[in-house]
């Protein structure tokens, strides 16, 4: 169903990625996370390939939060950031999170090894159906991927568009 | 026995001892320390950090230990001067972790401002390479504390070193190697007409995807690259490939010869990078430089 990876660069923490269909409430979801009030960061599925992706820009993340590097708030808010290919915050909100009209959501939570995952409360949050991440190609918007991360055609030809992404996200800081 | 601690410029012919890089199958339990002629204890349990670099007995280690990443399936690939490379799985996928070795006879300003451009530059230039089509690994991250970067491993891949030295070995004749010099003279004016200049250019720095006979070249190893227009850039750059080719693969004038070719047929702005390239090879070591 949902994909948890430990992460190995800090073995303390872990990375659960949870996928909602149907979901009615992405709107109210959307205020509760502006607010602070859920856990987790709240991703549109359309600029997703693969989790693959989610778990680089968690990595990323995370190593910022724990040097004291992160341009944004929250763990979580840095999540939605390292997923985009400029440095444009509220751009990377935009594209990345969620909006009132989705219907589907995907869930990524950072938990401490030590701490219980505590998913039931998070699911019960959302107003729709839990569905197994093997659905996530289905809701990709891949034009829509390849524009935001500006793909080139010589690119597609040598690469995967996972690779292309990652290798975006992951150099961002230091171009 | 210190490993090859030859810094850049200079001609590197692969890095101490022939390179092997040993594909055990990924997620063999343990990390396995395989290459016998590499120097330093067999390491237990990933995330241990024994002393890794033995200086045999000099006094004072110059470098610090570098403990190697606690990837699963974890093996060491080579250590280089400038880095530790290993091979496991990074948060899934088989990855290759390059950690830099702090060099502390430096000032550590210098140092440090050294590693993250070294580190910075090697990012830019493989996402530069790949945004024009040119295979090259995809960066997965960059650890901005330490100056490593974890890239995407090319598995199952031979370098080109290997496959010309086998190729030799089992009694072929050099010339089935000229489509593969061909290969690599394309790609290499695709990447100098995108002004990215490698800086260590060898055979053990490109790659083949299996199946060898696809030719299939991944550009590897842009710790020194930079970006150049400049001709006589250009022109070094293959002469360092040159020196290297042919120190390492005796009897291989024909094969350096149609990479030239191709290099020339495929780059619009080769002549002027060939020119130089003569002017160089005679400038080199224990050329006179009267008259």
């Amino acid at each position: 169903m949902q994909v948890t990876h430990r992460l190995e660069l800090f073995p303390e923490r872990s990375v659960t990625v949870l996928l909602f269909n149907r979901v009615r409430n992405a709107a109210a979801l959307r205020k509760k996370a502006m607010e602070g009030a859920i856990e987790g960061a709240l991703i549109n599925p359309a600029m997703i390939v693969d989790p693959f992706q989610i778990l680089v820009a968690a990595n990323k993340a995370v190593h910022l939060h724990k040097t004291g590097k992160m341009k944004t708030k929250s763990l979580y808010a840095e999540i939605i950031f390292s997923l985009s290919p400029n440095n444009n915050i509220s751009d990377a909100f935009k594209k990345f999170g969620i909006s009132d009209s989705d219907t589907a959501v995907l869930i990524v939570l950072v938990v401490d090894r030590e701490k219980p995952v505590n998913l039931e409360d998070v699911a019960s949050q959302v107003e729709g159906q839990q569905v197994s991440l093997d659905e996530l190609p289905q809701l990709t918007d891949t034009a829509k991927v390849k524009k935001m991360y500006k793909i080139t055609p010589q690119e597609e030809k040598m690469s995967t568009l996972l690779d292309s992404i990652v290798c975006r996200m992951s150099t961002k800081d230091v171009l | 026995m210190a490993a090859a601690e030859a810094e850049a410029g200079s001609v590197r012919l692969g890095m101490a001892g022939t390179v092997d890089p040993a594909m055990d199958e990924p997620g063999s339990a343990g990390p396995a320390m395989d290459e016998p002629g590499f120097a330093g204890p067999a390491m237990d349990e990933p995330g241990s950090a024994g002393p890794v670099m033995d200086e045999a007995g000099t006094a004072g280690p110059v470098e610090l230990q570098v403990p190697p990443p606690p990837l699963p399936g974890l093996q060491l690939v080579r250590q280089g001067a400038e880095a530790h490379v290993y091979r496991g799985l990074f948060l899934g996928r088989a990855a290759v972790a390059k950690l830099r070795i702090p060099k502390r006879y430096r000032h550590p300003a210098l140092e440090e401002r050294l590693s993250r451009r070294r580190t910075a530059q090697e990012a830019r230039s493989l996402l530069r390479c790949r945004r024009a089509g040119i295979s090259a690994p995809a960066v997965y991250f960059v650890d901005s504390v330490t100056n490593s970067i974890y890239l995407e491993d090319i598995v199952d891949s031979v370098t080109v070193q290997d496959h010309i030295n086998s190729v030799q070995q089992s009694g072929n004749y050099t010339s089935s190697l000229v489509p593969l010099a061909e290969k690599m003279g394309e790609l290499l004016a695709r990447m100098h007409d995108e002004d990215l200049i490698h800086g260590d250019l060898t055979t053990c720095n490109i790659l083949l995807r299996p199946p060898t006979e696809k030719l299939d070249l991944v550009l590897i190893d842009f710790g020194l690259s930079f970006i150049s227009g400049l001709p006589e850039d250009k022109g070094v750059d293959l002469y360092v490939l040159e020196k290297a080719f042919l120190s390492t693969h005796p009897d291989t004038e024909i094969l350096f010869q149609a990479l030239l070719k191709t290099y020339a047929a495929t780059s619009k702005k080769s002549g002027p990078v060939i020119k130089r390239l003569d002017e160089v090879r005679l400038r080199g070591r224990k050329r006179s430089m009267i008259g």
